[in-house]
């Protein structure tokens, strides 16, 4: 697991706050039914693909991640009184989303035993290190491996699976990912760096199937 | 198929001062790093090709993570289905969901 030993100079003691959305609640003139339909309209209802998005990594099936949005949205309405205007909504619509899911298959929150994050930092460059041996140090730039990846991103085992989509694919910081899935920033770094060289292990694999490697060792 | 054997770290031909790189080069690309710390990095990538290989390689591997975000948008019959839900419920706005980012 990481400790704070790891925490570098490098690295930002308090990581920035998330830049909230503004939200304008001065309007008093509609009552309050009215008024909570119009801030959940504006401040919830954007996210809907960013929801979705997020329960179908979850879920991995579509009919569930049907049902955990849907839930996730009720609830959202539901508890709109106990959102805080001015903070990140698509980060608390995804907080809810993950609880439902959790709730939904009566899982535990992950206690998995995880490795040292900068472990895996290194690792990844040992990985590309592998790349580069095989002429592979293009290989996102020449092939389109976005469908390899999407598939090899639906295998990957949580928790790492979650920290990836938080961060690589919706583009959160390690600290709002942290709140999302309600574990460390340290936490969140470790299964992001661990998910990332798991997924660039596997996409070598499938370069190599594809005989990426046969057209590169003839230039080599 | 079993996933690709690590080459070892003396393969990249790094030497010591890159492995500060090495263990920060996620924190780096992902704008985590303190400012300082940041161009501490960027100062050497820039003046170390195998620094800038590495960096140039991990940066097109979260480009293509980003791309993946325009591959899934939910779909309509989800959406009437909570529209449905919502209005249900006695939400006003029900009638306006859609996929419009903000």
């Amino acid at each position: 697991m990481m400790t704070a030993t790891h925490a570098t100079p490098l690295l930002s003691g308090e990581y920035s706050a998330s830049s909230g959305v503004a939200v304008d609640v001065s309007g008093t003139s509609t009552s309050s039914d009215t008024q909570r339909d119009i801030d959940f309209e504006r401040e919830a209802l954007p996210w809907l693909d960013d929801v979705y998005r997020f329960a179908l990594s979850l879920t991995r099936d579509d009919a569930d991640a049907d049902d955990v949005v849907q839930e996730t949205y009720l609830r959202a309405y539901r508890s709109w009184h106990t959102f805080v205007p001015g903070t990140e909504c698509r980060r608390w619509l995804f907080t809810i989303c993950r609880n439902v899911f959790l709730r939904s298959r009566e899982r535990q929150r992950s206690t998995v035993d995880l490795d040292d994050g900068e472990q895996d930092a290194v690792a990844a460059g040992s990985v590309y290190a592998a790349a580069r041996e095989r002429g592979y140090d293009h290989l996102y730039a020449t092939l389109d491996l976005a469908p390899a990846l999407s598939e090899a991103l639906n295998g990957l085992a949580e928790p790492f699976r979650s920290a990836v989509i938080l961060v690589d694919v919706e583009d959160m910081t390690y600290e709002t990912a942290a709140q999302v899935m309600g574990v460390p920033i340290g936490t969140v770094r470790s299964r992001l760096f661990r998910g990332r060289r798991l997924l660039q292990e596997k996409l070598l694999t499938v370069a190599e199937d594809l005989g990426f490697s046969t057209a590169s060792a003839g230039e080599r | 198929m079993s996933a690709p054997a690590h080459a070892p770290l003396d393969d990249l031909g790094l030497s010591s001062n890159c492995l500060e790189v090495l263990r920060h080069l996620w924190d780096y690309l992902d704008e985590e790093l303190t400012p300082e710390g940041a161009e501490r990095l960027r100062v050497h990538i820039e003046s170390c090709p195998q620094c800038k290989a590495m960096e140039v390689y991990q940066a097109c591997f979260l480009d293509t993570m980003r791309k993946l975000r325009a591959q899934f948008s939910a779909p309509n019959e989800l959406r009437a289905r909570l529209a449905e839900k919502l209005r249900s419920q006695g939400c006003g706005c029900w009638e306006k969901v859609s996929g419009e980012r903000p």
